[in-house]
């Protein structure tokens, strides 16, 4: 689909989830009329069939304008699946980076960069691992790219280890053609010119990971743009996003979070805010799964099960993930989706240290089955700044395939039409940060159209206020000591988007403190989500 | 949620959808039951190697049960080897990955001097004016556990053999390749209560309790090797760690390994892959772990065959339970007020569930 009105079906091919979507033109303007996930693997077609017949079912006027009348039978919705446009997003898992550095200091410095570009990474050093376990690294059947990283050697002992590394590598890069090699800091200046392989290529030179300002950027813009392929459904979301920033004229930040990884970026009508962040690691349960993993998402689970039940059902989540999305397999999931949010926002502080954006962005298959207002509270517990944001969620999963559309223009023009209908407001978040503690830190009064409502404020709680998706509000604050909210403030006036969570107060610690003791963190977890999450304990 | 619960939830469509089993085809719908692949013909095997690990094939040659395919180095060392330069008696210049047969090849060197000695081992990289090897003293022997044809061979890194049956697929895997005669344990005593000398060398399908002592001792006793539905992530842990003891002992030992057919938690043996393992009782199999699977040679007979419109649960209180599709019902309401894709499914024991299709599988 480009700038003509046919309708299309917007299809997102994730590791887990395959989404779909049909988009079609009502009255001149293209609206999305039906969407629907089910777990990756089934028939494509037959997923849009369905659709198709359900679309049918709910609206035959509507139908019968497409051509997918239910009066004209399986012969319809078999043509419509053949010949309508798709816009396809397909996600592919993280590519592997094999760091080999002479120290652990320069391996893990490159790893966490690459981690950060989207790079699974494994790796090792010549001063703990020794050569042939480098060379076992470098050798395995996953590895895509091999990085030799190094800092400018300050002795002969340095410079003897560098050479040695560097023909290590070589070594293995001759035995795996068609493995990139990436000379990495002191590596690329000392090796360089060395050839390397059967057809002489030379490798890729990068700077250090302590270069550039700030540092390490150089080398994570390189290391991003090294396996275009890597993330693909990622980047297009991140281009949809942009779109919608310009549409809005807002500044938007993107936090998803799927099967094989997440991705997080502050983007403006202008791009993106520094470098995005797409990390394997914060992927809803990750495939080197281990006990920081377990104990993250038991620090976040209102289930009281112990540590070897928590991680045989995370087991059984990454081999099926789509089985048992309710009940207690629904709160697991969204206590790894926290956990996963959690791995995603520390790995990028300065995002966190930007100021609070107008609209953040939730997507990703990890959310697919959770009720939207769990879903804002889940933001609201991990992506923490003081300031105010709208709360939406890629309900539909376009963001993916409307990014792919390569025409710019047409692309814009797409996302602006569709803006209204691919998020699912979740609400508002207001976020102050330094109350003190006491029976009232000040007050509350929304105006909107429904009348007023007020309530006393007080430092360290959530508070909800009926704001149905649709409606605009003005919250007025009155703090009886000025407070952190965007900028320093005893009285504010904020305009408020309903959505399916409503208005959320929430004076909660920055970052959020949780009790050690699993019970009473379990309890006060629960209690928080009980009040977001109808039917949360039928 | 219970069977009890879904009945409760959901009475009145059960009561009408029960009239209807007997009569109602599997409808359109069915396609959108998660599949899974129960037998993959001719699966492809992967023998991961290490550096100094000697590969003993080449690609296309043909291999059987027992074929030795490498030697692996249980404590490979790093140590100088030929000379980098200057003939080194192999008539060919040597490459990263090549065997290295050990003194007695050497050419190089001054004249008058005695050649250094060098042991036997797998180049890795030059340096300086020699190469560099991984070697060592103690090998085990990597052996194809079936009949196929070597397909690639890369140093350090694996060797790919197309196998000549076919392959029940299971979750994960965990031990090493292996092969033996195929013998079912039924019943809920499970493991440990069929435990005897007479399972020597025998691949054990277990259909009731199993955990990593039992798993353990089965082992101890010669069995070569155990197919179960599930296995707790703690016996995992458990039996990897006892067979790295073992391992690291020099006695050398047969090839063990654990097939996990469907996951961590507790689930008896769905119908089909239990038709299969009837099918084949006493019969010579092979247990790969790279692909987790149960490789057996056809005859075609085997495969069980299902009924139209088979399902199973595969997760939630009715975990393992069997049934018969009876339509798609859109999106309800389930548990903790989720809304997913619904369908009635006639259970085997004639009530019928209403169950999320995401927790459907087909095999296929």
């Amino acid at each position: 689909m480009t700038s003509d009105h046919r309708a299309t079906f917007a299809l997102d091919l994730g590791a887990a989830t395959t989404s779909a979507a049909v988009i079609a033109a009502v009255d001149g303007r293209r609206r999305l009329l039906a969407s629907t996930s089910m777990p990756a693997g089934i028939d494509l077609d037959d997923l849009l069939g369905h659709l198709l017949a359900r679309l049918g079912t709910a609206d035959p006027d509507l139908a019968a304008s497409l051509g997918i009348a239910p009066a004209g039978g399986p012969m319809a919705l078999a043509g419509a699946v053949a010949t309508w446009p798709r816009l396809v997003a397909r996600s592919s898992p993280p590519p592997e980076l094999v760091v080999l550095a002479t120290t652990a200091r320069e391996q893990h410095a490159v790893a966490r960069l690459a981690g950060l570009a989207g790079w699974r990474t494994v790796g090792g050093s010549l001063e703990v691992d020794g050569a042939i376990e480098l060379t076992r690294l470098g050798l395995t059947r996953t590895c895509g790219t091999i990085a030799v990283a190094a800092r400018e050697p300050g002795s002969r002992q340095e410079a003897a280890r560098l050479t040695e590394l560097g023909a290590l590598a070589r070594g293995v890069v001759e035995r795996t053609p068609g493995v990139p090699l990436v000379l990495v800091g002191g590596a690329a200046r000392v090796l360089g010119a060395l050839p390397v392989g059967e057809t002489g290529e030379g490798p890729l030179l990068a700077p250090g990971p302590d270069a550039g300002d700030p540092p390490g950027e150089p080398l994570r813009r390189l290391l991003l743009r090294l396996d275009p392929a890597s993330g693909g459904g990622r980047r297009a979301m991140l281009a949809s996003a942009i779109d919608l920033a310009t549409a809005f004229d807002r500044r938007i930040e993107l936090v998803e979070i799927g099967f094989d990884g997440g991705l997080r970026a502050v983007v403006g009508p202008g791009g993106v805010e520094g470098l995005p962040a797409f990390l394997p690691a914060a992927a809803l349960v990750p495939t080197d799964l281990d006990d920081i993993v377990i104990d993250e998402v038991l620090a976040w689970s209102t289930l009281a099960l112990d540590r070897h039940r928590i991680g045989d059902r995370l087991r059984e989540l990454r081999l099926w993930p789509w089985v048992e999305a309710h009940g207690e397999g629904a709160l697991l999931r969204l206590a790894a989706a926290r956990a996963a949010l959690e791995r995603l926002v520390r790995a990028t502080p300065e995002m966190s240290a930007l100021p609070a954006p107008d609209l953040i962005v939730v997507a990703g298959g990890a959310w697919s089955a959770a009720p939207g207002p769990a879903i804002a509270l889940a933001l609201a517990d991990l992506v923490r700044r003081p300031g105010a944001s709208q709360l939406a969620f890629d309900h539909a999963r376009l963001l993916g395939p409307l990014g792919t559309i390569e025409d710019a223009d047409a692309r814009l023009a797409l996302v602006g039409e569709l803006a209204d209908d691919l998020l699912t407001p979740l609400g508002t978040v207001i976020m102050p940060q330094g109350m003190r503690p006491g029976r009232s830190a000040g007050r509350l009064v929304v105006s909107g159209s429904a009348g007023e409502t007020e309530l006393e404020l007080a430092a360290g709680g959530l508070r909800l206020v009926d704001l149905p998706p649709g409606q605009v509000a003005m919250a007025d604050l009155h703090f009886r000591d000025p407070v952190q909210l965007g900028s320093r403030v005893r009285q504010v006036r904020i305009e408020v988007a309903g959505g399916l969570g409503g208005l959320l107060i929430d004076t909660r610690d920055i970052p959020l403190r949780l009790p050690e003791r699993a019970e009473r963190r379990r309890a006060l977890l629960h209690s928080w989500q009980a009040a977001f999450w109808a039917g949360l304990d039928e | 949620m219970s069977r009890h619960t879904i009945a409760a939830a959901a009475a009145e469509d059960a009561a009408r959808l029960e009239a209807e089993t007997e009569v109602a085809p599997a409808s359109d719908d069915y396609s959108l039951v998660p599949a899974r692949t129960l037998v993959e013909p001719r699966p492809v095997a992967w023998f991961a190697l290490a550096p100094g690990d000697r590969i003993l094939v080449a690609p296309g040659d043909l291999v059987g049960p027992g074929t030795v395919l490498a030697e692996r180095q249980r404590d490979p060392r790093l140590e100088d080897g030929p000379p980098s330069s200057g003939a080194t008696g192999t008539g060919q210049p040597l490459r990263p990955g090549d065997w290295w047969s050990g003194d007695g090849h050497e050419a190089a060197g001054p004249l008058r001097r005695r050649l250094p000695r060098t042991a036997a081992g797998e180049l890795l990289h030059p340096a300086g004016s020699r190469w560099r090897m991984a070697t060592g003293d103690h090998v085990d022997m990597v052996e194809t556990p079936a009949r196929g044809t070597v397909r690639t061979v890369t140093p350090g890194r694996g060797i790919e053999v197309e196998l000549a049956g076919r392959g029940l697929v299971g979750a994960f895997a965990a031990g090493l390749p292996t092969s033996g005669r195929l013998e079912r344990i039924a019943g809920e005593a499970g493991l440990r209560g069929a435990l005897d000398v007479g399972r020597a060398g025998a691949i054990l399908v277990v259909e009731g309790r199993i955990d990593s002592e039992g798993i353990i001792r089965a082992r101890a006793m010669g069995v070569r090797g155990v197919v179960v539905g599930g296995l707790a992530g703690k016996d995992l842990r458990d039996l990897l760690g006892s067979e790295a003891r073992q391992r690291a002992s020099l006695q050398p030992l047969a090839p063990f390994a654990v097939l996990v057919l469907d996951g961590a938690i507790r689930r008896p043996l769905a119908r089909p892959m239990a038709a299969l393992a009837a099918a084949l009782d006493g019969q010579q199999v092979a247990l790969l772990v790279d692909p987790p699977m149960l490789v057996f040679d056809p005859p075609e007979s085997v495969w069980p065959g299902l009924p139209p419109g088979w399902v199973r649960i595969r997760g939630g209180g009715l975990a393992g339970v069997e049934g018969r599709w009876l339509r798609g019902l859109g999106l309800r309401q389930f548990a903790a007020g989720v809304h997913l894709e619904a369908a009635a499914v006639a259970l085997e024991d004639g009530e019928v569930a209403i169950v999320p299709i995401a927790d459907l599988e087909r095999f296929t």
